[in-house]
């Protein structure tokens, strides 16, 4: 599975949000809504997810799809 | 001070979740207290509750809300959801800056808060769910059900054991009389079918420990009582003024006419033996609701079926009533299901309105043989019984004492 279906499906599963409403070019605040205790979660699970160390700035809720998926793949090249 | 208009109720219980339900369940006298399957609770001295199995049935909250929130939160909001169907009232439609929320609990939000806990001792602080901050607290069940609709007026979560919904039934009646608000959803909302809040409950010796016969465990002011059984659940009601309620078409209920409150201050945990402070809370709502003692017909009890606090509590009602107290029927239907603490004021307020709805006193069980005779007890049947002023009593522990005065519209 690539980077981006692991992403959206972690968030899906987590988030409790229907597939449809993730979109990779509109932040999470826009798709669904996503409130700062969300991102929390979310940003704790995608880093256990890709055993990497992820920071709340880099990873926010005016973040798209597209923009996680960047920011994960750069430190999984590390 | 008014009369405010109680309008709508909603109730979600171990005896039924909804009021026909409910009211089915409660006037033919059958037990709902059963050994507790939630969890493995066999070496809890006390192992049996009202525990309500199919809330979700009932819900139409979002998994991604559900997962959020503890169980007292999710109970108060399909409640107030029922409260306001009942009530035939469109929430969009209402100035949200006029409505309040007013609800009690006694111990918060305890199933989330323990297994998180749970968690950061086996996972470490990132374990714990980020939810955790808001879905445990006594105040998060007032804070959802604002979120759900859009509430944002005057709105308050009183804590004060088991009389914590019966006070916040009377604040929110002195502000609906001050006309600060428009509408109230008031009652309270309690889950302590958990295994750390069970322990809590058994630690204060007061619960039953009568785990073999667990419909016949609850035994409020009889010979063999042997203490008081937990249940969970929640009972809110919508109230606004008279005026308002007969300018909208509402049916209203009952009228909550009078509010009284005292303390004890004597023992951390028991009440004074005396009953002159809880007599002195009844006093004050009768002056409240210009009525005279003669006057009430019907009591609705707390019965906790411990020996000191129903002999108090008799005390109290000698003191007010008098010999009189031998003709006015009384009763304690919750022995039917359990005492659901904080939201318990709430359930009895709401059984007693459906009381006087039907003209039918629901008996208290398992009352075989009365402890003491002085009291006119509707026990082991239904009674039929014209009810135009009644006295619902709350009492928690060290002493509160809470008294409404409902009438009949």
């Amino acid at each position: 599975m690539d980077t981006k279906a692991k992403i959206k499906e972690i968030l899906i599963n987590l988030l409790k949000v229907k597939p449809e409403e993730l979109k990779d070019d509109v932040s999470l605040q826009d798709s669904i809504g996503v409130d700062s205790t969300e991102m929390v979660e979310a940003v704790i699970a995608l880093g256990k997810v890709f055993g990497i160390s992820l920071g709340a700035k880099e990873v926010t809720k005016f973040s798209t799809i597209n923009d996680i998926d960047k920011v994960i793949q750069s430190k999984i090249a590390k | 001070m008014d009369k405010i208009a109680i309008s709508g109720i909603g109730v979600v219980s171990p005896s039924g979740i909804g009021k026909r339900q409910f009211w089915a369940n409660i006037k033919s006298g059958r037990s709902f207290v059963k050994k507790i399957t939630r969890f493995d609770a066999s070496k809890y001295p006390s192992h049996i509750a009202g525990q309500i199995d199919e809330l979700e049935k009932y819900s139409t909250i979002s998994p991604r809300l559900l997962k959020k929130i503890d169980a007292f939160s999710h109970m108060a909001l399909i409640a107030s959801e029922f409260a306001l169907q009942d009530a035939g009232i469109d929430i969009k439609k209402e100035n949200p800056n006029l409505v309040g929320i007013f609800l009690g609990n006694a111990i918060g939000g305890w199933l989330y808060a323990e297994t998180e806990l749970r968690d950061m001792y086996i996972e470490g602080r990132e374990g714990v769910s980020p939810y955790m901050a808001s879905a445990w607290f006594p105040a998060a069940p007032q804070g959802q059900v604002s979120i759900y609709y859009g509430i944002k007026g005057f709105s308050k979560t009183v804590v004060a054991d088991r009389a914590s919904s019966t006070m916040a039934i009377g604040y929110a009646r002195k502000i609906l009389a001050k006309d600060k608000l428009n509408l109230i959803l008031a009652g309270g909302m309690e889950a302590p079918v958990t295994p750390y809040a069970l322990l809590c409950c058994n630690t204060y010796g007061g619960l039953s420990t009568d785990n073999a016969h667990p419909q016949e465990a609850y035994r409020p002011f009889d010979k063999r009582r042997n203490g008081f059984v937990i249940a969970e659940g929640a009972g809110i009601v919508v109230m606004e003024s008279v005026e308002r309620a007969f300018a909208r078409g509402g049916n209203i209920l009952g009228l909550v006419s009078g509010y009284g409150t005292t303390c004890d201050g004597a023992d951390r945990i028991n009440p004074a033996a005396d009953g002159q402070e809880l007599a002195r809370a009844i006093k004050t709502a009768l002056a409240d609701a210009k009525t005279e003692a003669e006057e009430i017909d019907f009591i609705s009890l707390d019965g906790l079926a411990v020996d000191i606090w129903d002999n108090s509590e008799i005390e109290s009602l000698r003191i007010v009533f008098g010999d009189r107290l031998k003709e006015i029927p009384v009763s304690c239907p919750k022995s039917m299901f359990g005492n659901l603490l904080g939201a318990s004021g709430a359930i009895d307020l709401i059984i007693t309105l459906l009381a006087m709805e039907h003209n039918l006193i629901p008996p208290t069980i398992n009352l075989d043989e009365p402890a003491q005779n002085s009291l006119n007890y509707v026990r082991k049947q239904a009674q039929e019984h014209k009810i135009k002023k009644a006295l619902a009593i709350s009492r928690g522990r060290g002493g509160i004492n809470a008294v409404l005065v409902v009438e009949k519209p």
